[in-house]
């Protein structure tokens, strides 16, 4: 009975009001320590986020004006503490007479005691008082111990720095605001000296597009007699994703856990997901080919070496899917099936597993087709399968048995790609 | 009737993160077969108050007795065998929703199943039977192979109700059990409260947002205000003056029929 639209509209509010109520019970009130710590980091963290960007800014814009006038000499002919000096200088000036970058990454700006902007005179004083005050440091620090968190040339000067929560609502152009002119010079001369350093020539692109006619003519006339080779190692390069795959899973799975923030509660379960966590995150940073080289140095050339790196790499990648979903689970029912008298692998059983296991499936399908890639690749550094054929064909100029490969290994990607979608669709 | 069943003692809860005294200093008793209300705003510490006694939150001080034993230094092992002697259903109704309403309404026999045959999914013959019976009584037998997420806020509570009487409980804990259903709904979901209440014996105590519910419901109120007791007596002693005292000034009463 009445089990209507009604009831649909109820449930949506009440899940915000419940979300509320535990916020509330969230929001602290903040040691003073930790607020004076807090103030003085902003202001730091400002001032370190101007100086890079300035510094960067003056450093990639002189390369790029050498390397657009050809001049051969050094682009800033003093020493160089003098122009980390220079970037000082201008950034104190900056801070003092506007809203920086920096400031606005950290959410900070600059007004007087009682909070309306700085007249010009007390910014003069400001940036004065600064050097006496904030080079030997200790003015600064005052800071931590000033009840009004204010410096020693915030207090001559009679000005404070405040935050600045909510986002600027001011209708400034970017082109009239000092940051953001800031912000354009950085992109466009990062823009431009990445041309530089890429070597970026449009020219030989397209006259030199000719020379490649004759590959690309090998290549789409392939040598069938290479065909049953490349057949037998693509089966092999299947496999090794496979197995790298299924090894993965069975670490993957139990490591996931601990790498969920929501489910280590205490000070062991903190350091175990702590400890879970980064060595995950460096392992997966370390990309495949470079573990395959290091495997190959460790257990010879073969396909061995470039299973373990695929297995390797996979068990950061899927520990790393898997524990995020964890994390997203509804603990509603796990909360429900532990006061149901369940222990805790009943609780993971019926509370959690129905949660993931669709999701767990999905990630890994989604990785076996990763893996299948990453195992064409690795074959270059000696890892196994159909890559380390194709780079001995493609180094002995072999380009009509490269095309066959190529062909195999783009039709393969291609199809499993298409399985592996269709799989995961299935899961939704 | 006269003994006791439920007995709290100075009954604390400081939540470490936040520093929030959520529970202060509650004492109170409750006899088998009361049907007592909890009601409070929003944060007075309702939930808290449940989820102590059957420890899904640890309490920080006091004593909480169930048949004259203190739950609050139980082990483990017969933390499990108090936790099945009560049920417990919940505002967001906490079902798996990928799982079939069987597979749900039989967790509420995992607190009896060894762990084995719980792993491998085998449930006696007499857990099989008793799921038919437990959905049968919420009126829900014919959706028993539905995903739990197919099904409508009121069938949903329906199915927690049926998981909780898997356990034959007690006690029945109830979360706002209605605060997410409309009107109508809330009734008959009430209703089979009450029902358990009278025909099977067992004791509930049921947090509540609408003194109309609790009066046509409760057969006794506690009231509490920033963890602490402010009320606490029969459905018909709260007027307008204790009513403003729970709920501050500003409130105004909500008919729900
Ligand atoms: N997990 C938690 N951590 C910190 N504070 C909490 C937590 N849960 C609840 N609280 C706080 O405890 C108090 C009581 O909350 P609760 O028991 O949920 O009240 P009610 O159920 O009556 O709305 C509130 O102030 C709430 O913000
Ligand atoms: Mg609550």
């Amino acid at each position: 009975m009445g089990d209507g639209l009604c009831e649909r509209f109820g449930k949506g509010e009440d899940r915000l009001m419940v979300r509320d109520e535990y916020y509330a019970g969230f929001m602290q009130r903040k040691p003073a320590w930790m607020e004076a710590f807090e103030a003085l980091k902003a202001r730091i963290a400002a001032f370190v986020v101007d100086y890079i960007a300035i510094f960067y800014l003056i450093v990639i814009a002189a390369y790029c004006i050498t390397e657009l006038s050809g001049y051969q000499g050094s682009f800033f002919p003093l020493p160089w503490w003098i122009l980390l000096i220079v970037v000082g200088e201008l950034i104190v000036l900056w801070e003092t007479f506007g809203i920086s970058l920096g400031m606005r990454v950290a959410g900070i700006r600059l007004r007087t005691e009682d909070g309306n902007t700085v007249p010009f005179r007390r910014s003069i004083i400001r940036y004065l008082a600064w050097h006496i005050s904030a080079l030997p440091a200790i003015g600064c620090l005052a800071i931590l111990w000033n009840k009004d968190r204010l410096s020693w040339h915030d207090r001559m000067s009679g000005t404070k720095i405040e935050k600045q929560r909510e986002t600027y609502k001011t209708s400034i152009a970017w082109y009239r605001s000092s940051r953001g002119i800031t912000t354009a010079l950085l992109i466009f001369f990062t823009l431009l000296a990445g041309v530089f350093i890429t070597e970026i020539n449009l020219h030989t692109l397209f006259t030199g597009a000719s020379k490649t006619g004759r590959l690309w003519k090998a290549l789409f006339t392939p040598d069938w007699a290479v065909l049953g080779e490349g057949i037998n190692l693509l089966i092999v390069t299947i496999f090794m994703a496979l197995m790298a795959t299924l090894f993965a899973i069975v670490f993957a799975v139990p490591l996931s856990f601990l790498a969920a923030r929501n489910l280590m509660h205490g000070f062991i379960g903190r350091t175990v997901y702590i400890v879970v966590r980064i060595a995950m995150s460096i392992t997966r940073s370390i990309e495949p080919i470079i573990w395959a080289i290091i495997f190959v140095v460790w257990v010879r050339l073969g396909t061995f070496p470039g299973v373990l790196a695929l297995f390797v790499h996979s068990i950061a990648d899927l520990t790393k899917l898997y524990s995020e979903r964890l994390e997203s689970i509804d603990l509603g029912p796990v909360e429900a099936i532990r006061a149901t008298g369940a222990n805790n692998l009943q609780v993971i059983m019926y509370g959690i597993v129905p949660q993931i296991v669709n999701p767990y499936l999905s990630f890994t399908i989604y990785r076996w087709d990763i893996n299948v890639r990453m195992a064409t690749i690795i074959g270059i550094v000696g890892g196994g399968g159909i890559g380390q054929l194709l780079y001995h064909y493609t180094r002995h100029w072999k380009w009509h048995a490269a095309g066959t490969l190529m062909l195999l290994i783009i039709l393969t990607v291609w199809a499993i790609d298409y399985l592996s979608s269709r799989l995961r669709e299935s899961l939704e | 009737m006269a003994e006791a069943q439920l007995v709290i003692e100075h009954l604390t809860k400081v939540y470490e993160r936040g520093e929030v005294l959520a529970l202060d200093d509650v004492s109170f008793s409750v006899k088998k077969g009361e049907f007592l209300i909890l009601i409070g705003l929003s944060g007075s510490g309702k939930s808290t108050l449940l989820r102590c006694i059957n420890r899904l939150i640890e309490p920080t001080s006091g004593k909480i007795l169930l048949d004259g034993v203190d739950i609050t230094k139980a082990k483990t092992r017969d933390l499990r065998q108090i936790r099945r002697k009560i049920g417990m259903i919940f505002q967001q109704f906490n079902l798996v929703k990928r799982s079939s309403v069987r597979t749900n309404v039989l967790a509420g026999r995992l607190g009896y199943t060894s762990m084995w045959r719980s792993l491998s999914g085998r449930f006696s013959k007499q857990d099989l039977e008793r799921t038919e019976v437990s959905l049968d009584r919420v009126g829900l037998s014919e959706k028993m192979h539905t995903r739990a997420d197919q099904l409508s806020g009121g069938q949903q509570q329906r199915v927690g109700i049926a998981r909780a009487l898997m356990q034959e409980p007690e006690l029945l804990f109830a979360d706002e059990p209605v605060s997410a259903l409309d009107p109508a709904t809330s009734n008959s979901v009430l209703q089979y409260l009450e029902q358990m209440n009278q025909e099977d014996g067992v004791t509930v105590l049921c947090a509540l947002h609408f003194l109309s519910l609790a009066r046509r419901y409760g057969t006794r109120i506690i009231a509490l205000k920033d963890g602490k007791i402010v009320f606490e007596g029969l459905p018909k002693e709260i007027d307008d003056a204790r009513f403003k005292e729970i709920y501050g000034e500003d409130a105004e009463e909500v008919e729900i029929r």
